[in-house]
């Protein structure tokens, strides 16, 4: 049991709020008084009251809205006073705080003495908004009863001091309801009764209550202990101009690191590699990892960031270039590290709780798991962290659009929100037509909804016009006008482009009815020699993003086959034809 | 690992094929440690757009190999097995999905430039259990031997696809697409819904005697891949079309395996 010292601040989301107690005043959550000021209390509102009603008893009350970030800025002025004089202070909420007395009573004299010390420091610090009250008991529960009496309870006298005190401090409705039917409606009265009835018959609630009630709170208090900081740095003296020398430094600096996180439990999942070289080059890196670093780890990391820094980076910066003597000796590099390494600095960026890793034996992550993680992350140090991608799919009517590529180590989200994993579209040999599902803009939201429904049930060959209607967050869009499975195999990044013509050799449009202007014949792949078409699908138009007039795109797509078998899929926009996939 | 695994079961030696293709392999599976070379022949799309690359990519071929590749990780990375695709930025991601590739155990390196290249596929064939790459123009041969030892030692498949004139020997087994025909669009209707291919595997030790092979790529059904002779493909491929559209089926059961010659 903790000798506890609480601090409380009556009234605190008024205090915080800027108001004297003189003022009728009350905050409300949910309809409901949660705190109110001394005035408002004397014309009778209390806790609990609907607001209706407590305007009712208080026609002058101001009404203040419940802001628990706003209590607790306000009360890291109070926390601030109390933490001089102990570092290790629980605040159990704003307006309420705790301390273990054990040391700092010592020191200051006894209980008596350091209440009054914090009592005055508290008010100080608060300039009169409020009055702050101090009291001593034993554990916390207690000691916060006792700061609402402004009391300091002896040692040893806890149970005493509770007895005669309601049941319903106890803050649990049901029991106490329960209890005061039976005729017990004083803590003394319920201390009296034998733990172990207590505990067969009302459980474990009744078990925790019964503990309070006899004043033998067992909890510990959860002060925040200052975070110590956790960077470890070695100087390197002379200079590391080798990768082995920098990495050999690293793994005995990862060694202590990672034994001061294991004696806390704690592991760390990333790590930012900071160097700095004679010259002054400042060189920083963060790396991830997906389970928790060891310090093998950690210097396999350090070994491929200074391989990538050192390695190959350095290109020439001679102007002019032909006067370089090229290679090495080039005076004017640019790029990588110019000197030895002078300082090596860990900084663990995110650490959490280790929990210990155990392989999958069916599924899971597997010992495969590690090693492509691993060799992924190697790779990263070689090219860069976005050299090593994975896709993730999302919404979006072309090939590309569906796709996000996110860098390996990173959370897979994709970028628009659509249908899991592509389906095929429906729609059997449609032929083109023209106009249903070409809605006007939105007027309300059920022409809206009637937009979407008719886009829904589009046909290949249908021209969609994209709903301006973002969908609710339970509902996925569905991508009207997106191209049927299968997809094109190969989405070239730079497409090229592609000139379609028909058999006369006049150019293919499509029409605003989504209708080529004339059947396509022939092709001529960047600018390659004409090739015939042999059969073709489409158009599919889709007007996306036409409320916004930097971003709109207006595509028609048409897929290809060719006489010799090879297939193509090609989008028009801005009156000219591209490669936009190729079905490889 | 090896501590540990005393004896390795033959069912670890091979990384699992989509049944299409494991018809095809010996012992129905893609062997750990094998080169497989990807290839288009000249046959496909021999006209003269066909050879126009695109930046680093694949280029606008079209000739399927691009999909036979993807399809031989569709079935180690369905399994669990990591898979990597490197020098490939131009790859259908959508299309990789729509075969049944797990996207989350596809890693892929787009853009590697020529001189780190083998550095980059040394340190996945060290990590991962397929990888799909695309080699620079000018790969030296001791580089593509060197890889091709490495991916031995490893026991990862290293699958070079459209490799140009690197490893025109020491491949284990070479698929090369010699045909590709599509199905769906008309004139103007329709769309493209499946494909055929025909594909040569040949190689060395058991995959030496050439044989054709026709693929059919329905659409629709995801991880499923139309059916090549066997019964018990078939029955599997007819599992996998269970929830598919009975209209996107394969319009008729004409895939065999043929022995050339």
């Amino acid at each position: 049991m903790t000798r506890t010292l609480a601090v409380w601040c009556p009234d605190w989301p008024l205090v915080a709020a800027g108001i004297g107690p003189d003022v009728p005043a009350a905050a409300f959550h949910a309809n409901r008084v949660i705190a109110c000021t001394s005035a408002a209390r004397a014309e009778g509102v209390v806790r609990g009251l609907r607001r209706r009603e407590a305007q009712g008893r208080c026609p002058e009350l101001v009404v203040e809205h419940h802001d628990p970030a706003r209590d607790a800025r306000a009360f890291e002025t109070v926390v601030g006073a109390v933490a001089a004089f102990t570092p290790r202070v629980e605040v159990t909420r704003p307006g309420l705080c705790a301390l273990a007395t054990r040391g700092p009573s010592r020191y200051f004299g006894g209980d008596e003495a350091l209440a009054a010390r914090i009592r005055f420091a508290v008010d100080e610090r608060l300039a009169g908004r409020c009055g702050c009250r101090v009291g001593v008991a034993d554990g916390p529960f207690a000691a916060t009863l006792a700061a609402r009496r402004d009391l300091i309870v002896a040692g040893g006298a806890t149970a005493a001091f509770l007895a005669p005190l309601p049941l319903r401090l106890l803050d649990e409705p049901e029991l106490v309801d329960l209890l005061g039917r039976l005729g017990i409606r004083t803590m003394g009265a319920f201390a009296r009764l034998p733990a172990s009835e207590v505990t067969g018959r009302f459980g474990t609630v009744g078990a925790a209550a019964h503990r309070l009630a006899r004043g033998e709170e067992d909890r510990a208090l959860a002060s925040a202990v200052p975070r110590p900081d956790l960077a470890v740095q070695v100087a390197l003296e002379p200079p590391a101009d080798r990768v082995d020398t920098a990495a050999f430094a690293a793994k005995s600096l990862a060694d202590g690191l990672c034994a001061t996180l294991a004696a806390a439990g704690m592991a760390c999942t990333c790590i930012r590699i900071e160097a700095e070289t004679e010259h002054g080059e400042e060189l920083s890196r963060a790396w991830r990892h997906h389970r928790a670093f060891t310090p093998a780890a950690v210097a396999q990391r350090v070994r491929w960031q200074l391989e990538g820094w050192l390695a190959g980076q350095q290109q020439c910066g001679c102007l002019p270039a032909e006067g370089c003597p090229g290679g090495s000796a080039c005076p004017n590099p640019v790029g990588g590290t110019t000197g030895g390494l002078t300082l090596l600095r860990l900084v663990p960026e995110e650490v959490d709780p280790d929990r210990g890793r155990q392989s999958g034996f069916w599924g899971g992550s597997t010992e495969a798991d590690e090693r492509a993680a691993q060799g992924l992350a190697r790779i990263q140090g070689l090219l860069g962290p976005h050299a090593v991608v994975t896709a993730v799919l999302g919404g979006g009517r072309g090939p590309a659009d569906q796709v996000r590529l996110v860098p390996w180590g990173e959370p897979r989200l994709p970028a628009r929100p659509g249908p899991g994993s592509p389906t095929a579209d429906g729609g059997a040999g449609a032929a083109v037509a023209t106009g249903a599902g070409a809605a006007s803009p939105p007027r309300s939201r059920s022409s809206a909804r009637a937009s979407v429904v008719r886009a829904r049930s589009a046909r290949p060959g249908t021209r969609v016009r994209t709903s301006g209607r973002s969908p609710s967050p339970t509902e996925q869009p569905t991508w009207p006008g997106r191209l049927p499975s299968p997809s094109p195999a190969v989405v070239p990044v730079d497409p090229p482009p592609v000139a379609v013509v028909d058999a006369a050799g006049v150019a293919v449009g499509v029409t605003s009815r989504s209708l080529p202007t004339n059947p396509p014949a022939r092709v001529s792949i960047d600018g390659g020699p004409w090739e015939d078409i042999d059969t073709w699908a489409g158009p599919w138009t889709a007007d996306e993003r036409w409320w916004d007039p930097t971003d709109r795109h207006r595509r028609a797509r048409l897929q290809v086959v060719l006489g010799d078998g090879r297939a193509y899929l090609l989008s028009l926009e801005g009156g000219r034809w591209w490669v936009e996939g190729v079905y490889d | 690992m090896h501590l540990v695994h005393a004896t390795v079961l033959a069912g670890e030696c091979v990384l699992p094929l989509v049944p299409a293709l494991a018809a095809t392999f010996p012992g129905a599976g893609l062997r750990r440690g094998s080169t497989v070379v990807v290839d288009a022949g000249a046959g496909v799309g021999a006209g003269a757009g066909a050879g126009v690359g695109v930046g680093a990519g694949v280029g606008v071929g079209a000739q399927g190999a691009v999909s036979l590749a993807l399809l031989l990780a569709t079935g180690a990375s369905g399994a669990g097995s990591w898979c990597a695709v490197v020098g490939v930025p131009d790859l259908g991601l959508v299309a990789a999905a729509e075969l049944g590739a797990r996207l989350d155990r596809l890693a892929l390196v787009p853009h590697v430039e020529p001189r780190q290249w083998v550095t980059v596929v040394g340190a996945l064939l060290d990590s991962v259990d397929l990888v799909i790459a695309h080699p620079p123009a000018h790969l030296r041969d001791g580089d593509a031997r060197r890889l091709t030892a490495r991916a031995r030692e490893r026991g990862t498949t290293l699958v070079p696809l459209r490799p140009g004139r690197a490893w025109s020997e020491g491949a284990d087994v070479r698929l090369t697409v010699t045909g590709s025909r599509w199905e769906g669009p008309g004139a103007g209707d329709g769309h493209l819904r499946s494909r055929r291919l025909d594909v040569t595997v040949g190689g060395r030790g058991s995959a030496a005697r050439p044989r054709r092979l026709q693929l059919s790529l329905p659409v629709g059904a995801v991880g499923a891949v139309g059916a090549v002779g066997a019964v018990g493909a078939v029955g599997a491929v007819g599992a996998a079309f269970a929830g598919a559209d009975a209209d996107r089926l394969p319009d008729g059961p004409i895939e065999r395996i043929r022995t050339a010659g």
